[in-house]
């Protein structure tokens, strides 16, 4: 602890030291005798499970140590409904002092002036070095840092290993050779099939990459809506062929959602599903890992790959408690609470510092996070897509898998549908 | 007709207010303003809680009121209705509704009439048959959704289960993700939750009405049928009105089942006017045309409740 | 004779008919109680247990730790009580001045209450939560019992006027001949006779305010007055949907209203036979 403090230190001299611009001596003094920063903020965030509660209460029992002034009020949001929390309180002007952040959510709630800019903090916080360029491209809009990153979410995908080696298959790289070990590995009589398709709540992400691994950009550069109808009509086909044509999906694949998929997969009715880092704890807790199952890479699209990395950032709601709010949000960061979290969650950290301890790099299941990490891209993050995605993409990809819609009339209205929500 | 004595012997009435707060609020029910003295905490408590957030909700569906699009909000009258007659989603979500409302209330409330009338009986057995009977509406709506979800999965369901052993299924069905059995499948799990309510109101006006009449009628020679047409059903009529009205507002305008286990899906095969207008506020942060759809709703099941209550002739008697 | 086959006929069908209810509401939480008492690996399992092999407490002993169960249940109680008590007493007098007397614009007015009611609750939280800030009622128990009322007070005043208007009013004019003013008429006689209806109101109300969820999540927050059903939701968790402490917290949280139900049930009978009197 006498490190961190002694940290702070050496930062309040540099920034101090540079005059940092808006930041008189006076607004820093109170970091210098931490103990003395009196303060109360609360905390909003959609942790859930028992693990993340776990690690989220060593995280804050770390920071009542460093900073005992300062007391954080936790208040806990199903993630289904935080958006519908989080707009209500920017509405009726009822802010936290922080929030979590998931990328995605990223551009609306800066659109609606839901987040207040730290990147003064940012950069001039020390520990900022440690977190690669794209860490930051993640939480900027319109050139200001809107958060600091606390983990991520790697893709990934889990494979049934004790299938893949009856049948003499290698985990696919490329979609040709998904498609091929899907096709083996089905066998209805069985009650087997070859993918867990998350069609249902949370499956929207999937099409969109789609389009994106067959090459169409959904937004140019100038971010306007760019799908190109062919690629997009290819990809969507594809994806879409897997059940309706090929059928190496369950037959439930328009209502699965993540539990569905997961407990395919856990119950062996399916040989792959696509997810991300986050979900290795609840897998390891019912397959045996090497034996029953591995993860890896997701396989690659014919122009780009199928890897996004969700980073989670904490970020600023208004401006009351700033000091202490920063505090709280850049502590997330730091080196000790980052491998607490990570030992109670398994989340991986966003920081390449502690990407780089041998906790991660010496196990053998974070190889395909550690090799998803250099290829990764990010997320789309452009105001209206979780709309669009959520309410346009998922149910008109839902159509064409139960016959209701063609792949070309489904892409169509994902196209009109987006120029609308981008209007 | 028999009362207790204390009741006779009240010295009534007396022209000075008593300072008995309970002998002076009997003085004031002589008053000539009583009905409105009965009314007016009411009227004072909607007036402040509710007034204010139905005309700003109304304001809205003329307003440009999109979160993330600031620059273009404001006044657009009609705008929004136009954009609703064009709109496919919502001509959908108008038909689902229909089809959730009509099919849900009907079933619920013959399922829950005929609960009441067989629990009407009494007796020990009916008496317990009663409490087990309100145990689906107790459930949390977060337990009883999830709970069927996992009884109707197509992995664990049991549901599903005992269907293939009883040779009505070939193998699990996924019944949420078939848009033909949907819609079917969450109006079953609104059925069960929904059903105990006109049970328990059913039943209590039941028991409110004379055994005397069924007696006297049985003496004239009245089977059980026309005992129920001629004494039960216009006995029970008021609050038959009130329970059909009160539920059928409360299917319009509860999405929390559909957004639990399916969220309108697979395509728009349960979309409903409640989960369209709160996506189109939470999720596509669109206030203006959310208010839009609200509004519809809201006139719809206006029309729907003046004239059933002037039907039913209910308010006027 | 062919009276005593009737009878019996009758009597045979109402019981087949609670079978079937029953086991139709019982089926589910039968399951639910079944779930509860199963280790995750058996409810996520390819072979359905259909009686649980290994029986566990697990489920009821992890949601009893990690939600802060009596903290929430307390919540919920405090909230549910003052909803109710708003509700009924100023609900009941409302309905009762609705369903005896004759004044302009009685019609109107009920139908307004009604159409409250019918306004979505989606535009009603942003401007219901300004309010609640302006009045310093956010994170309150009586805030949101407040909020309740918006949709709650509308179904008292229409279900007790239901049941007032079932019963005569002949029987008040003979209690007003007799001397009483009205509002021991009231008191005596419409009150011991709208016991039943009053108690299915309350129970009615109870039940909607204690289960409430999306009022409760935008209204409170996790310390000081969050409700039971929020916790609950919680346990749902993004990564994670622990089947068997769902169940446990469903099996847990209907506990209580069966105990207040068996409290109620008596004062139910005790009002049946109250209502006896009438005739």
């Amino acid at each position: 602890m006498t490190t961190h403090r002694g940290m702070s230190r050496r930062n309040f001299l540099k920034a101090s030291g540079l005059g940092a611009a808006g930041l008189t001596l006076a607004n820093y003094l109170p970091a210098l005798a931490q103990s003395d920063l009196q303060a109360t903020i609360n905390y909003w965030h959609h942790f859930t499970s028992e693990t993340e509660f776990k690690g989220m209460e060593r995280v804050m029992a770390m920071f009542a140590e460093k900073y005992p002034g300062i007391s954080v009020v936790q208040e806990n949001i199903p993630n289904a409904d935080f958006m519908a929390k989080f707009t209500s309180g920017v509405l009726a002007g009822e802010r936290a002092d922080t929030t979590m952040i998931s990328v995605s959510r990223l551009a609306d709630m800066v659109a609606m002036d839901g987040l207040v800019p730290i990147t003064e903090q940012v950069n001039n916080w020390d520990l900022k070095q440690y977190f690669p360029d794209n860490r930051w491209e993640g939480i900027t809009v319109d050139g200001e840092i809107y958060g600091v990153p606390a983990f991520t979410f790697v893709d990934w995908a889990y494979y049934r290993t004790d299938w893949f080696e009856e049948a003499g298959l290698e985990p696919p790289t490329t979609l040709d050779e998904f498609l091929d070990a899907a096709i083996k590995l089905t066998d209805p009589a069985k009650g087997r099939y070859g993918f867990g398709m998350r069609a249902g709540g949370g499956g929207q992400d999937f099409i969109v990459y789609m389009i994106e691994a067959f090459g169409s950009p959904i937004l140019n550069e100038s971010g306007e809506p760019a799908i190109d109808r062919d690629i997009a009509i290819e990809a969507v086909k594809w994806y879409a062929d897997l059940y309706t044509v090929h059928k190496v999906v369950p037959e439930s694949a328009p209502n699965d959602s993540y539990r569905q998929i997961m407990e395919g997969f856990k119950t062996g009715q399916t040989a792959m599903v696509w997810h991300h880092t986050g979900s290795l704890t609840e897998i390891a807790a019912a397959l045996e890992p090497g034996t029953q199952f591995m993860s890896t890479v997701r396989p690659t699209g014919p122009v780009n790959n199928l890897t996004r990395l969700s980073y989670l950032y904490n970020g600023l709601m208004k401006e009351d408690n700033a000091e202490a709010a920063w505090d709280w949000v850049s502590f997330w960061g730091e080196l000790d609470p980052t491998i607490a979290f990570l030992e109670e969650t398994g989340y991986f950290p966003a920081s390449s510092q502690v990407a780089e301890d041998e906790r991660i790099t010496g196990n053998e299941l974070y190889a395909a996070a550690v090799e998803a990490l250099a290829i990764g891209g990010q997320p789309p993050n452009f105001v209206g897509y979780s709309g669009w995605s959520t309410n346009i993409v998922l149910p008109e990809f839902q159509k064409i898998l139960v016959g209701e819609a063609t792949v070309e009339e489904a892409v169509d209205n994902m196209i009109a549908g987006l120029a609308d929500s981008m209007e | 007709m028999s009362f207790p004595e204390s009741t006779i012997s009240d010295p009534i009435p007396t022209r000075r207010f008593s300072l008995n707060p309970f002998t002076f609020l009997g003085q004031i029910s002589e008053g000539r303003y009583w009905a409105y003295y009965l009314i007016i905490p009411s009227l004072l408590l909607v007036a402040l809680v509710i007034l204010y957030p139905v005309i700003s909700g109304i304001g809205l569906s003329f307003q440009e009121m999109r979160l993330t699009r600031p620059a273009k909000n404001g006044f657009i009258g009609l705008q929004h209705y136009q954009d609703l007659l064009t709109d496919q989603i919502f001509r959908t979500a108008v038909l689902n509704t229909l089809e959730w409302v009509v099919v849900g209330v009907v079933s619920q409330f013959l399922v829950g009439l005929i609960t009441a009338l067989a629990l009407n009986k009494g007796g020990i057995v009916m008496k317990a048959a009663g409490v087990i009977v309100l145990l689906p509406w107790i459930l949390p709506s977060v337990v009883a959704g999830n709970i069927w979800a996992l009884m109707l999965d197509s992995r664990l369901g049991v549901i599903n289960d005992l269907f293939v052993k009883i040779g009505l299924l070939d193998q699990y069905k996924a019944w949420f993700a078939d848009p033909n059995t949907a819609l079917p499948a969450t109006m079953l799990i609104s059925l069960w939750r929904g059903f105990p309510f006109f049970t328990l109101l059913l039943l209590a006006g039941l028991q409110a009405i004379d055994d005397d009449l069924y007696e006297a009628s049985a003496v004239d020679g009245a089977n059980r049928w026309s005992q129920f047409w001629h004494i039960t059903l216009p006995l029970l009529r008021p609050v038959i009105v009130a329970t059909v009205v009160l539920r059928v507002i409360g299917l319009v305008n509860s999405p929390d089942l559909l957004l639990l286990l399916t969220n309108g899906g697979p395509g728009y095969a349960t979309q409903v006017l409640s989960l369209y207008a709160f996506q189109k506020a939470y999720s596509d942060f669109d206030f203006g045309y959310s208010g839009a759809i609200s509004v519809v709703m809201f006139l719809i099941l206006m029309v729907f409740t003046v004239i059933y209550v002037r039907v039913s002739r209910v308010a006027q008697e | 004779m062919s009276q005593r086959n009737a009878n019996r006929f009758w009597s045979t069908l109402a019981y087949l008919v609670i079978l079937g209810v029953v086991v139709f509401s019982v089926g589910p939480i039968l399951w639910t109680i079944i779930t509860s008492l199963k280790p995750e690996q058996d409810i996520v399992t390819s072979e359905l247990q259909y009686l649980p092999r290994n029986i566990t407490l697990d489920n009821y002993v992890a949601i009893w730790n990690r939600s802060g169960y009596p903290r929430l249940i307390g919540n919920s109680t405090i909230v549910t009580v003052i909803t109710l008590v708003i509700c009924m007493l100023v609900g009941t007098l409302a309905a009762y001045g609705f369903s005896r007397y004759q004044f302009r614009g009685r019609t109107q007015l009920l139908l307004v209450y009604l159409v409250i009611r019918m306004f979505p609750v989606v535009l009603m939280i942003v401007p219901l939560w300004i309010m609640m800030r302006g009045f310093g009622l956010l994170n309150t128990h009586f805030g949101l019992a407040l909020a309740y009322t918006t949709f709650l007070l509308p179904i008292c005043i229409w279900m007790m006027k239901g049941f007032f208007d079932a019963i005569p009013p002949e029987l008040e004019d003979a209690a007003r001949i007799d001397g009483c003013t009205r509002l021991s008429a009231l008191f005596r006689v419409v009150m011991p006779l709208a016991r039943g209806g009053l108690v299915a109101t309350a129970v009615f109300i109870g039940i909607a305010a204690w289960n409430e969820y999306l009022f409760a999540l935008m209204f409170t927050n996790s310390q000081n007055s969050q409700t039971w059903p929020v916790g609950l939701a919680l346990m749902v968790g993004e990564f994670q949907l622990p089947w068997g402490a769902l169940s446990a917290g469903g099996v847990i949280s209907v506990i209580p209203v069966i105990i207040l139900f068996g409290i109620v049930q008596q004062s139910l009978v005790r009002g049946l036979t109250a209502g006896a009197v009438k005739g």
